[in-house]
């Protein structure tokens, strides 16, 4: 009786709660969209929320930790139709996101869509650019993953779920193994998810994730969920039975203190509708909470590599490889680089995959190869890893490249697996004037696409010999170095002063040596002014006696001798001197007729010996 | 003309590229803390070489720039320098006609010509102006001394704008103002030769092939002659 009455007055209440959702909800309909869906940390997108119906509802804007909201406008159009009124609000939110992850924004109406913005790190993204392969509110589940399902354990309150999947627990060290990280969040009640899955322990590594994960629609224990999938791969780096774990921090809503948990409706039929999202939105009876959700710890059998039958050149591969090689040309020149190529493809950590490729080959001189990876997949389980290294003849001739061999351990066989390239032959043609002899020319291997261009020009220019000398501690030219900026003027300087000597010794009343050529000579001049003594002849003597003193003074004037003249005789020694007065006689007796009798004449042949004689007439 | 008019205006010429010379330096002139290396043209062209081996085409233009600066007629050095530019997709780079034809010898031993030259034709020039015997030979000096001169002022002409190149090291964004975040303006590929005009902060205002000028990282650039060697 109890039991009856107490559903009874459950059914009441339900439907009284019932017809007050029907009564309060707005008859018409309501949308709800975001454009771009996905934008990079610092961007923006629009949120625009629509309302059709015969009332103009109170839009408020959601509240999402992480994203800020900012009003863009509003617009309103009411229509009245034989009397019925029809209104479309539109109100539009500028989301400015402030932390990178996965958010969903609430409907902000009753009736609309919640919608699901994803906000990636930002490197390499333009802001406000939709990035390929992100998802959107409505968009079709992904293909399921061939991988087995891991189980679920659902966290904070049942609101999200980690789980893996992976293909098998048994892996030997350097394996590497696909693997599903998938994170579920109940659909409105998961506010946002504030990173990517994290691993727990130093015991695995995990390939980079992929920064938008793909997203499908799930029903989990009858409830539905948001579920998100990074696909990538799983490396175990020591051996051991070892637990795995993932963390993914996200937000959830939940009910705010005092809501009934139970209590009054436990065990009845009205808890699921209390916890129902759209129920707890609508009465905002919700709070928020930062989580922290964690998976099923996964246990795994790590094996060690084995060490018997271990090649010599093996470098760590583990998977599952096939090698392959070529050359760039068949022919080439004496000097001329061609590169040789060994392709590893298959499956594995092709971090693992290297190979020194050919060392101290005879008649060849190999330079350090270089390696470039292809993946074929997402995650680069699956690929080709191509190695490259530039050869050069030393011999000419028909030449043939040795084979290259490559080894790894293949986890499904559980042994050593090895390889080897086949043997390449090469035409080497002799380079004219031995060009080759300096081997060492850089191949075309600064790109892949120029290796065939190599065959059709000119080779590259070889190394040269660096015996370590001519070095120079700058690269500053000497033009631009202040020291050396210095030495041309301090040489004007040094030639400026010169120039300044020089006309300084230039001055008149210094006393300047004689110079030899200019002496007369004095038994000449003697033996010639007697001659004319004797024949009375006064002007030629003092004629020849000018000439020689005109000699001693522009030799110690530094004049030229024309420049010696009885004016500036006078004017330099004054009218009462000796030789002023020899030039004043040889003047009279060029245009008189002058007599003197034999004691003058050697009395003045006296006075000009004497300042001819010792060059320093007074 | 005298002779002495001559040594008046080879002084004044001689001065006056010291002067804008110094100047110029000073304009030029960068922070950083020094670096001790040692520079050849055959390192520098070996090094070069292997980059461009390794498929470092940013790397190899800087080296082989390097080198040509001490070597800038090397024949080998240019055609290395050529295809790894062709191989990156860049022009060549021959710069104006003074740059093309004016870096015929290594700087520095143009620089001693230089000054041999100005030595020489300067006794010869005083020589002539103290009338000394042998005129015909000091006027000859005096017309040597002088081309030195006019070679080494040429050479140094064309080898001062090496002082603001620089090479992208990566494909760079080159913005309208120095601050992280700025619009992009155009992009510069890896390996390209730029020049620099000015610097504020962490970024260099530099100005590529076609004119175009715009704010670049200096992270992303590197000094044909490095900062180190500036001091």
């Amino acid at each position: 009786m109890k039991s009856y009455g107490q559903n009874a007055w459950f059914a009441i209440v339900g439907l009284v709660l019932i017809a007050e959702l029907a009564f309060a909800a707005p008859a018409g309909t309501a949308l709800q969209s975001i454009e771009p869906s996905t934008i990079a940390l610092g961007g923006s997108a629009q949120l625009t929320i629509t309302s059709i119906g015969s009332e103009m509802p109170a839009i408020t804007p959601p509240m999402v930790p992480g994203l800020e909201f900012l009003a863009v406008g509003q617009s309103q159009q009411v229509q009245i139709i034989n009397g019925v009124t029809s209104a479309r609000t539109t109100v539009t939110y500028q989301v400015i996101a402030q932390q990178a992850g996965v958010f969903s924004i609430p409907s902000a109406l009753p009736g609309a869509e919640p919608v699901v913005l994803t906000v990636t790190g930002g490197a390499g993204s333009a802001p406000n650019a939709q990035v390929p392969g992100g998802f959107s509110q409505g968009s079709q589940a992904q293909p399921s993953s061939s991988l087995p399902a891991g189980s679920a354990r659902q966290g904070a309150s049942g609101a999200a779920f980690v789980r893996l999947r992976l293909s098998k627990h048994e892996l030997y060290v350097g394996e590497m193994v696909p693997v599903d990280i998938q994170v579920g969040a109940r659909d409105g009640m998961v506010a946002s998810l504030n990173g990517p899955p994290t691993l727990n322990g130093d015991a695995f590594t995990l390939s980079k994730l992929p920064e938008n994960p793909s997203r499908t629609e799930e029903i989990v224990d009858g409830k539905p969920f948001i579920v998100f999938t990074w696909h990538t791969a799983l490396v175990a780096v020591k051996p051991g039975t070892l637990s795995l774990t993932m963390d993914t921090p996200l937000t959830v809503r939940v009910r705010a203190p005092g809501r009934p948990d139970g209590g009054f409706f436990s065990g009845s039929g009205f808890e699921d509708l209390f916890n129902d999202p759209a129920f707890q939105n609508f009465f905002g009876a919700s709070t928020q909470r930062d989580v922290t959700v964690s998976s099923n710890p996964e246990t795994f059998t790590v094996l060690p590599l084995p060490t018997e039958g271990r090649p010599a050149d093996f470098g760590g591969a583990v998977g599952k490889f096939a090698v392959s090689s070529d050359i760039s040309q068949d022919k080439a020149g004496e000097g001329d680089p061609i590169t040789l190529r060994m392709r590893v493809s298959g499956e594995g950590d092709f971090q693992r995959v290297s190979s020194p490729m050919l060392q101290d080959a005879d008649g060849w001189k190999a330079y350090t190869p270089t390696a470039n990876f292809k993946p074929e997949d997402e995650i680069g389980y699956r690929g080709e890893k191509v190695f490259e290294q530039p050869l050069v003849s030393l011999q000419a001739g028909t030449r043939t490249v040795p084979e290259v061999h490559f080894s790894w351990f293949d986890p499904a066989t559980r042994r050593y697996e090895q390889a080897h390239t086949e043997p390449l032959t090469v035409a080497i043609t002799p380079a004219p004037g031995g060009a080759g002899a300096l081997a060492g020319s850089p191949p075309a291997s600064t790109g892949a696409a120029s290796t065939t261009a190599d065959s059709e020009a000119p080779a590259w220019r070889p190394d040269r010999p660096d015996d370590g000398g001519g070095r120079i501690s700058t690269l500053l030219p000497h033009y631009f170095q202040p020291a050396y900026m210095a030495v041309p003027p301090l040489v004007l300087v040094a030639l400026s002063t010169a120039w300044l000597w020089m006309r300084r010794a230039q001055r008149p009343g210094e006393v300047t040596r004689l110079e030899p050529f200019m002496r007369p000579s004095v038994d000449a001049l003697a033996s010639e002014m007697d001659e004319y003594a004797t024949a009375g002849n006064v002007q030629s003597f003092f004629g020849v006696a000018r000439t020689a003193l005109c000699k001693v003074l522009a030799s110690k004037w530094g004049v030229a001798l024309p420049a010696v003249t009885t004016d500036e005789v006078v004017s330099k020694l004054g009218s009462d001197g000796e030789i002023t007065r020899v030039f004043m006689l040889a003047d009279e007796a060029a245009y008189s007729n002058l007599k003197m009798t034999p004691l003058e004449f050697r009395q003045w042949k006296r006075i000009v010996l004497r300042h001819v004689g010792d060059g320093t007439p007074s | 003309m005298r002779v002495s008019q001559l040594a008046g205006m080879l002084a004044a010429g001689v001065l006056a590229f010291s002067v804008l010379a110094g100047g110029l330096r000073a304009q030029t002139a960068v922070d950083s803390p020094p670096v001790s290396a040692d520079y050849s043209a055959a390192q520098q062209y070996n090094l070069a070489n292997a980059y461009a081996r390794s498929g470092k085409p940013a790397l190899a233009v800087l080296a082989y720039e390097r080198a040509r600066l001490l070597a800038p007629t090397d024949p080998d050095l240019r055609w290395n320098l050529h295809r790894v530019r062709e191989s990156a997709g860049l022009p060549d780079g021959t710069g104006s006609w003074l740059e093309q034809y004016g870096r015929f010898a290594n700087p520095n031993i143009m620089y001693w010509i230089g000054i041999v030259g100005l030595a020489l034709g300067g006794c010869c020039l005083l020589a002539l102006a103290r009338r000394a015997p042998f005129r015909g030979a000091l006027a000859v000096g005096a017309v040597v001394g002088c081309a030195a001169i006019s070679a080494s002022m040429f050479n140094a002409a064309a080898t001062f704008p090496v002082l603001s190149e620089y090479i992208a090291l990566r494909q760079a964004s080159a913005s309208v103002s120095p601050v992280a975040g700025a619009d992009t303006l155009f992009t510069i590929p890896a390996a390209a030769t730029v020049r620099r005009l000015d610097r504020h902060g962490d970024f260099e205002l530099i100005r590529d092939s076609r004119g175009h000028e715009g704010w670049v990282a200096s992270s992303d650039l590197a000094a044909v002659i490095p900062e180190s060697s500036r001091q």
